[in-house]
Order: C-alpha cells, then sequence, then structure tokens
C-alpha cells in the first residue's frame, strides 16, 4: 500500500523489524510510536460496542418509564430514535474529538489514533474515519477492514486510509532490569569470543529484542529463528555453533558485560548543561 | 553499574514525574501555566534522553519506554485544535454548500441514480403491484400496508411507532452513511446502494398506494423528505467523490489524491450528517403526528424551499475560510 505523500514515516527496511513508525517532532526528535494491532484493537472496539449497547438500553428504559408505552408517546419514541441514531453514529467521533484520539475503549487498552504525521487527530479526521466503519464492516464483522490492515505496514483500515490516521498502542512494560543469561556463560562458553564483537548495533539491538521475546516463544520456534542468524555471526567469529539461541545469549553477555563504562560521566554533564540552555 | 544503569538512575525521576503529570492532565481539562511549562522542560529534557539512548545504544527497550513517554506528551502538548462553535458553524453553514457546489456533478449524478430507479418502481409497482413482490419480501410490503392504512388522526399507534423507529434508524441513517462508506470501493457501493434504496423505496411507495392509503405514506414522508432523501444524495455524492479520488489520482498517489479529496468529502456527509438530525426530528415529532395533511404539505413545501435555497446560496459572498 503506498504510503501518504507527506508522512514522515520511516521507510527503512530495518523499521520493519518490529511494528512501529518512526516520528519526526518538531523539536526534530525521531522518535517511535508502537502500531497497534488488529486484535488490541478489536478488544477496544468491543468495550466500546458494549459501552454504547448500555447507553442505548439505559435510555430505553428511562423511556418505558417516561411513557414509551403510553399511546401518546410520540414524543418519546422521537427522542428514542434520535439517541439511537447518535450513539450509532456519534460515539467515536464524540470521545475521538474530546479525549484527542481516545474512546473508552481504546483508553482502557491504551491506544490511541494519531495523525500519519504523529499529531493529534482533527474532529474532521475522526468523522471520516469512523463513518468509513460502514465500508470497513463489510460484508460483515469488519473482514474488508482485516484485509485491508492486514496489507498496510501500519495496520490502517479504510478509515484510517482516508482520513490521514493511524492507532497506536501507548503501553510499555515500564524500565526493564539488564537482561540476565541464565546460566551465566562459563570460561568454555566465552573462549574464542574477542571483548569487543564484530557487530554492529543494530544487531546487538536485534539480539536483545529476541532474547526478551524467547520466553515467549515456542522452543522449536525459538531455535529456529536463531538460526537464521546464529551461522552469520558464527561465520564472522570463526566459532562453531551448537545451539543458536544459547549462542545469542552469549554474544549478547559478551558485548552488554564489556563496554567500557569510565567515559559516560564527562559526557553526560555535558549534555546536561546544553540542556539547561535549552530550556 | 552499567552506563545504561547510570543512565536510568539519573534520569528515572525526571520521566517518572512527567508520567505522573501525563496522567493527572489525562484526568483533568485543564492545568496551570506553570505546570505545563514544567511538563514542556521534562518533555525537551526527554527528547533529549532519546537522542543520547539511541547514541548511547543503551537497548531497545530503555528506547521503546522513552519512546511511548515522548509520544504521550507530544500528543498532549500538541493537542487537537478545540471544537470550537463559530468554526463549526461556518464548517456547516459555509464550508458545506460550497464542497456540495464544487461537487456538483456528482451530485446530480446521484440524484439521477437514486430517482431514476424510484420512478421506474413507482411506476411498474402502480401498473402491478407483483413487481413490488420481486423485489421486496411481501410480508415486509403488508407490514408497511397495515401501518400506512390506520392514518394519523389521533396520532400513530405505539407499538407501531416503536417498531418504524427501529425500522428507520436502521434503514435511512445507515442507508445514508453506507452510501458515502462504500464509495471506497472506486464509487461502485455508493452506485448501488443510491440505485437500491431508490428502487425500493419505489416499490414501498407504489405498493402502500395501490393498496388504498396512498394519502397516508406520501403525507407521512412530505415532511421529512427534503431533509433525509436530500440527505442521501449528499453522501452518494461525496462516496462518488471519493471513489472517483481513487481513479482519477492527477499524477498523486491514490491515497495521496483520497487524501487531498479528504477536507471537501468531509464538508459534504457532516453537512448530509446534519441534514439527517433535521429529518430524524421531523420523523419523530411531526411526520407521525395528528396535525391536518394540509398543514403538513404546507411544511413540506417551506422544508424543499429551505434546502434548495441553502445548497444554493449558502456560503456565498463570504471570503473562502
Amino acid at each position: 500500500m503506498t504510503r501518504p505523500r507527506n508522512s514522515i514515516a520511516s521507510a527503512r527496511p530495518d523499521a520493519l523489524l518490529d511494528t512501529t513508525t518512526d516520528i519526526e517532532t518538531p523539536e526534530h526528535v525521531r522518535f517511535r510510536y508502537r502500531v497497534a494491532g488488529p486484535s488490541r484493537r478489536a478488544i477496544a472496539y468491543v468495550i466500546d460496542l458494549l459501552l454504547g449497547a448500555i447507553v442505548v438500553v439505559v435510555f430505553f428504559i428511562f423511556g418505558l418509564f417516561g411513557g414509551l408505552t403510553d399511546p401518546q408517546g410520540g414524543a418519546s419514541v422521537g427522542v428514542f430514535r434520535l439517541i439511537a441514531f447518535v450513539v450509532q453514529w456519534g460515539y467515536f467521533v464524540f470521545w475521538e474529538t474530546i479525549w484527542n484520539g481516545q474512546s473508552p475503549g481504546k483508553r482502557m487498552m491504551k491506544l490511541r489514533v494519531v495523525t500519519s504525521e504523529g499529531n493529534p487527530l482533527s474532529f474532521i479526521q475522526s468523522v471520516l474515519r469512523n463513518l468509513l466503519r460502514a465500508a470497513d464492516f463489510l460484508p460483515n464483522v469488519y473482514a474488508v477492514g482485516a484485509v485491508v490492515m492486514a496489507r498496510d505496514a501500519r495496520f490502517r483500515r479504510l478509515g484510517d486510509l482516508v482520513a490521514g490516521t493511524m492507532v497506536v498502542a501507548e503501553n510499555t512494560a515500564g524500565i526493564i532490569d539488564r537482561l540476565d543469561i541464565n546460566p551465566p556463560p562459563s570460561e568454555a562458553d566465552l573462549r574464542g569470543l574477542p571483548t569487543r564483537l564484530p557487530l554492529s548495533g543494530d544487531e546487538l539491538e536485534t539480539i536483545e529484542i529476541f532474547l526478551r521475546r524467547a520466553g515467549r516463544l515456542h522452543p522449536h520456534r525459538q531455535y529456529e529463528l536463531a538460526s537464521l542468524v546464529a551461522p552469520v555471526f558464527a561465520r564472522r567469529l570463526g566459532v562453531r555453533v551448537l545451539d543458536p539461541a544459547r549462542f545469542l545469549a552469549i554474544l549478547y553477555w559478551r558485548a552488554s558485560t564489556s563496554v567500557p563504562a569510565k567515559r559516560k560521566p564527562a559526557k553526560k554533564k555535558k549534555r546536561k548543561e546544553s540542556i539547561r540552555d535549552a530550556a | 553499574m552499567t552506563p545504561h544503569d547510570d543512565f536510568v538512575a539519573e534520569r528515572k525521576a525526571s520521566w517518572d514525574e512527567l508520567a505522573q503529570l501525563l496522567d493527572r492532565w489525562g484526568a483533568k481539562r485543564t492545568f496551570d501555566g506553570a505546570t505545563i511549562s514544567r511538563i514542556g522542560v521534562l518533555y525537551r529534557d526527554l527528547c533529549n534522553d532519546i537522542v543520547r539512548c539511541k547514541a548511547a545504544r543503551f537497548g531497545p527497550e530503555i528506547g521503546a519506554h522513552l519512546d511511548v513517554l515522548a509520544g504521550r506528551a507530544h500528543s498532549r502538548l500538541y493537542n487537537t485544535r478545540p471544537l470550537r462553535l463559530p468554526n463549526a458553524f461556518e464548517f456547516v453553514f459555509g464550508e458545506f454548500p460550497r464542497a456540495l457546489r464544487a461537487n456538483w456533478r456528482f451530485f446530480f449524478l446521484s440524484i439521477l441514480l437514486f430517482m431514476v430507479p424510484f420512478a421506474l418502481g413507482l411506476g411498474l409497482t402502480l401498473h402491478s403491484k407483483q413487481f413490488a413482490e420481486h423485489i421486496l419480501p411481501p410480508s415486509m410490503l403488508e407490514m408497511l400496508t397495515e401501518a400506512y392504512q390506520k392514518g394519523f388522526d389521533d396520532g400513530r399507534d405505539t407499538s407501531q411507532n416503536v417498531a418504524m423507529a427501529g425500522f428507520y434508524v436502521q434503514n435511512n441513517v445507515g442507508i445514508a452513511f453506507r452510501c458515502f462508506a462504500t464509495g471506497i470501493f472506486c464509487g461502485l457501493g455508493s452506485v448501488f446502494f443510491l440505485v437500491y434504496n431508490g428502487l425500493s423505496t419505489g416499490c414501498v411507495a407504489g405498493y402502500v398506494t395501490a393498496s388504498g392509503a396512498g394519502a397516508n405514506i406520501w403525507t407521512f414522508m412530505s415532511g421529512h423528505s427534503p431533509f433525509e432523501i436530500t440527505a442521501i444524495f449528499i453522501a452518494g455524492a461525496a462516496g462518488l467523490e471519493m471513489g472517483y479520488s481513487l481513479v482519477a489520482t492527477n499524477g498523486k498517489t491514490r491515497i495521496g489524491s483520497l487524501q487531498s479529496h479528504a477536507k471537501s468529502i468531509a464538508a459534504q456527509i457532516v453537512g448530509a450528517a446534519v441534514f439527517l438530525c433535521i429529518a430524524a426530528l421531523i420523523e419523530g415529532f411531526w411526520s407521525p403526528s395528528g396535525i391536518p395533511a394540509p398543514v403538513k404539505w404546507a411544511f413540506a413545501g417551506a422544508g424543499i424551499s429551505g434546502v434548495t435555497a441553502f445548497l444554493l446560496l449558502g456560503g456565498r459572498g463570504r471570503s473562502t475560510a
């Protein structure tokens, strides 16, 4: 799918390592939004659907007490009709406008709608993306939307494409401790590994992402993923690999423990001052 | 202590303070100036931290944490422009009729796509009631005929009222928005919904008239139709414009072409939504009431003239906003 013409989002191939997209702020800092996947958006949608239904049912019950069954109840029918109309089509626009891109369901799932450039969405964009739900919904339960999302690198459905928006995830696991290797590498493991590994920063980050998630993968899948890259690194280092996942863990341990720590403080102080000046 | 730990230990307090302020800001609508500038300072420091974190390769996890925090602060500090009443007013009363007039070709196409099948359905059903039964389920036609045969002299029967309410909300409002939204499929969806709804509306009107309740249904529809049917035309026109922008891209990418039409499309669909709200009000209170038919017809005349005048003249004589 083509990207919007004025998008600043990165097209670097390595950005595809994860479902993220780069944003450049007015401060000329690039940071990454994690794009929300279909399953979390679906859960948020169901929550919103239930909340909307509750509103309609509550008004309907009030309507029953207030004379909906009364033979002269034309007025309350009219009111009910209007409420059902407004809730069905206005629910998301209302919340996304007053809550800056969040509906109650999105807030619970820590999602937010932003523009493709990472800015807050406008009322008009909210109207467009939510009316186009009617097209995404076709033929049933968002089948079209799901197919379009699957084709798009940023999981945008038709409504998002027209409005120029995307949904991002705002949750974080917090600041995680450094990765521990269990059991710690033995002397034999480290034999033959230089103290400064011939690995780029990107490669080390990729290894770290893999190791952090390895626990959630089936051992066979772990093995499969690790054996994609482990032989490449092994050839570069001239060593042999028995267990690819373990090999990556040892590489990471070596790299993260051998970085010289002395240079840092001086650099930090300097940066700190420049921040003060800017602020 | 590794550089990573140093970095976290040194800066964590500042990040936590920012996260806390953002949480509180989420709950409250406004903040005093001092707190907002404090958030600004913390946010700029955070931007520095992100650059530093990237340069020093402190790892993807800490980077992801800071990115999320920066994203939250960014979307707060550069908040949505609030919806101000004068802007909304200008959008509906200026931008909308202007956008529709600029899109007049599709507006007329939309009218044709609805009215020709409507006339066809009406004429053929009046000629022979069986035609309508081929198009729509006979049980539904019977139910509608029964509903209209009762007339409105003492207001409509309540259970009928509830049934009709559900029917109309699902149908008419849904029709208009679906007409628009399915235009994304290169306009084909809009064409289908316009033709189909023109035909079925014509069949219902023809069937009820042929069953001898003609005066009732036409009087009933007269009040809200100027708004409701017009809203369907407008939604169809917006849908067709959206579909056409995907086909005739004028050298842009398809999405780019679509987004360059987004403002005009949005103005039209918001206008259609306003019309639908008016129609729903009339349909809820006015149309089923026991008001004598001549008054209802006079009201319909006023409605048609009002809508026509507004669409032709609205938003003229003002400089472009």
